[in-house]
């Protein structure tokens, strides 16, 4: 057996250090390319949405390398995805490939029957084992998110554009290198330290934008054509509760004894949306109502025809508390210099209203 | 008298009687909208994105054709009505989604109906709804058992009669004599017989399907429907398709579309919107089961609102023409 996962953001480090200290043969897809995206749309039925499109692209490239197993997020009550691995599959067996898809629950059951498929796909480790390995992927995680945090924060004041970003992807690198704790621990200290060397202009105030919308496109840089990286290059800090350590340790680990950080969002979009739709439409709504004070202006990433997202998309508008949105829809007709476009008017406003909002005070 | 109002769209064709009968018992009146015109559904897209969906650009311009002309508009949101099958997300924001973008509408009337919660959450929903007619919490439960004893006769009349929803609710509502023309059409067909699968409110809402079943009658065909079939025949045939049902929905599509392309049927035509989530996927399974079939003409339709009739039109001949040249070549290879 040969495992093979589809990526989102840098979630392949984490399950790279997971099997390989459980020993399982597996295979990581060359990272999201135009070619995993040219592959997904062609086989992809027209009407789906980007995260379908670039996760078959994902397993199509792996079951070339020679994948037979893939790993890939279900689960009911949520949005079409509980229903994208059974379509996948088939997909794959009609192209040719003789491949399982397995599906990681990510409504309900979500820790023990992650830590349940790591156990068959592991040829029955012993639990001691599965458990160590599944805290060091933990450890890498919640080391890569910490860095990105810090990275958020620098991309805006850094003097020479784009440093951060170089010192981001060899942070990676090093966390994807490092085999015990006490070298992850060094590469986080080590890598925080040199970003907060970084020459920064301490004399400018960015602007704050939140990023919110759909899972997947906020954390896969590829299908949001990288929009945290170029709005730091606006000088706009960039702010988002979506990470993926701050995912796990809710619904894995606080969730199930009834502490739920997302119940202060759902109380705030209450008054315009009564119940949970499905995704993260519920939430879209809710971050916008909560930081409407704190915020300059709030980006809302949705892939194309996504269904909770519209309708979060129709409520938005509506909300009292007012603050300005820009939704962009990501499929792949999305081009950069049109997005750009609207960023840097987007930004512009912003800043506008900042004048004029500091004039009305003064 | 209270007046009720009821959009005829989305899940009006699976629950009209029902509802009906439930605010009848509680002494209100209902009003409905009438059949979707082009300027409805040009009233309800101006409200929303664009990305938004037809089927719901349609409900929204029912809701606008209501304000005015009743005391509350009745939008459930129907969250599953079977353990651990769900519904497309549009249902379950459509009463704050109508709220947001129909700010003059009539006070909503909304309902959660989940039974993955406990039946006793179910029941305390219908009697809130109920609450808004009378205090008292007996005449509320006599009018959910008529309103569910109307739901059951509903759909034993259209599985019996093989009759279509909006045939169904004119027989129940006794305006048959009306219109006798529209049944009279079933037997002079001789051509072969087409099923046609989609959501209700695609299949009989004539506006939005360029008047599908009309013009298949026409050339000559004998058309059947996913209400014709019964619940256990639609719930095997999507199991044998994609295992368990995932979608509230699910047996509209898949079930009906493994069950006519298995049998009963010279041609399948599938009906869906653009941009629809669920659609996009279920509709890719019974276009897999036909070509990996390769027994019966299979043909999905996507309409939104730029679908000209003309278009529909000859792509419904091409269909046709396909589906009498095999007739021929078979009559042919028996002789």
């Amino acid at each position: 057996m040969r495992l093979g996962i589809p990526h989102m953001g840098n979630l392949y480090i984490p399950f790279k250090a997971l099997f390989q200290r459980l020993g399982i043969d597996y295979i990581i897809p060359p990272v999201n390319n135009q070619r995993t995206l040219s592959l997904g749309v062609r086989y992809s039925p027209e009407g789906l949405c980007i995260p379908f499109k670039l996760t078959l692209g994902n397993m199509i490239e792996a079951a070339e390398l020679g994948a037979d197993t893939l790993l890939m997020a279900g689960g009911t009550g949520i949005c079409r995805l509980g229903y994208y691995a059974n379509t996948q599959e088939q997909i794959l067996h009609d192209l040719g490939y003789e491949v399982e898809v397995v599906q990681v629950g990510v409504s309900e059951r979500k820790l023990f029957g992650l830590l349940e498929v790591i156990k068959r796909l592991s040829n029955n480790a012993p639990w001691p084992k599965i458990i160590s390995a599944f805290r060091f992927g933990l450890a890498k995680l919640n080391a890569l998110d910490k860095i990105e945090r810090v990275v958020q924060r620098v991309r805006p004041v850094e003097r020479i554009k784009g440093t951060a970003n170089r010192l981001f992807a060899k942070a990676i690198n090093a966390i994807d290198r490092a085999d015990d704790y006490d070298t992850l621990k060094k590469v986080q200290i080590d890598y925080i330290d040199q970003l907060n060397q970084i020459d920064k202009d301490t004399q400018y105030k960015p602007l704050v934008v939140g990023i919110t919308g759909e899972f997947y496109v906020v954390l896969e840089p590829f299908s949001n054509l990288d929009v945290e990286s170029e709005l730091g290059k606006l000088g706009v800090e960039v702010r988002r509760s979506t990470f993926v350590s701050e995912w796990a340790k809710f619904s894995w680990f606080l969730n199930p004894l009834g502490i739920n950080e997302k119940d202060r969002i759902h109380k705030a979009a209450l008054p315009y949306l009564k119940r949970d739709i499905g995704g993260d439409g519920w939430e879209s709504v809710g971050e916008k109502v909560l930081h409407a004070k704190e915020y300059d202006g709030i980006i809302h990433l949705a892939p194309f025809t996504c269904m909770p997202e519209i309708v979060a998309q129709n409520i938005m508008p509506t909300t009292k508390e007012k603050i300005p949105v820009l939704t962009i829809l990501c499929d792949e007709q999305i081009a950069k210099p049109g997005m750009l476009t609207r960023l840097e008017a987007f930004v512009d406003l912003l800043e506008r209203r900042r004048r004029t909002y500091n004039n009305d005070r003064q | 008298m209270i007046k009720v109002g009821i959009p005829r769209a989305l899940l009006y064709y699976q629950y009209y009687p029902m509802w009906k009968t439930f605010f009848e018992e509680l002494g209100a009146e209902v009003v409905i909208s009438p059949p979707t015109t082009q300027i409805m559904l040009s009233s309800g897209s101006s409200r929303v994105v664009a990305e938004t969906c037809l089927p719901v650009k349609v409900f929204l311009g029912h809701v606008l054709s209501l304000v005015g002309k009743c005391d509350y508009i009745f939008i459930p949101a129907i969250r599953s009505v079977k353990k651990k099958v769900y519904n497309c997300s549009k249902f379950l924001g459509l009463p704050d989604m109508t709220k947001a973008v129909i700010p003059e509408s009539p006070s909503i009337l909304d309902i959660d109906i989940d039974v993955n919660k406990r039946k006793r959450d179910l029941y305390q929903a219908i009697y809130q709804l109920g609450r808004h007619f009378t205090w008292n919490p007996f005449k509320v439960r006599q009018a959910s058992i008529a309103a569910w004893q109307a739901h059951l006769s509903y759909i034993q009349l259209m599985s019996s009669h093989r009759l279509t929803p909006p045939q169904a609710i004119e027989r129940i509502s006794g305006t048959l004599e009306a219109n006798p023309k529209a049944y009279s059409t079933h037997s002079t067909s001789t051509q072969g017989v087409i099923a046609i699968i989609g959501h209700p409110y695609l299949l009989y809402d004539e506006h939005v399907n360029h008047r599908l079943i009309h013009r298949l009658e026409r050339f000559g065909y004998k058309v059947l429907t996913p209400e014709m079939l019964t619940t256990e025949g639609l719930e095997s045939a999507t199991a044998r398709l994609v295992g368990s049902a995932y979608w509230t929905y699910e047996g509209e599509i898949v079930g009906a579309g493994g069950h006519y392309l298995e049998n009963g049927a010279d041609g399948v035509i599938g009906i869906m919107t653009f941009g629809c989530g669920p659609d996009s996927l279920m509709m890719d399974m019974v276009r897999r089961h036909a070509a990996r079939l390769r027994a019966t003409a299979f043909m999905s339709l996507t309409v939104e609102e730029h679908t000209a009739e003309a278009g529909v039109v000859t792509r419904l001949e091409a269909f046709v023409d396909m589906i009498q040249r095999k007739r021929r070549r078979q009559v042919k290879v028996c002789v």
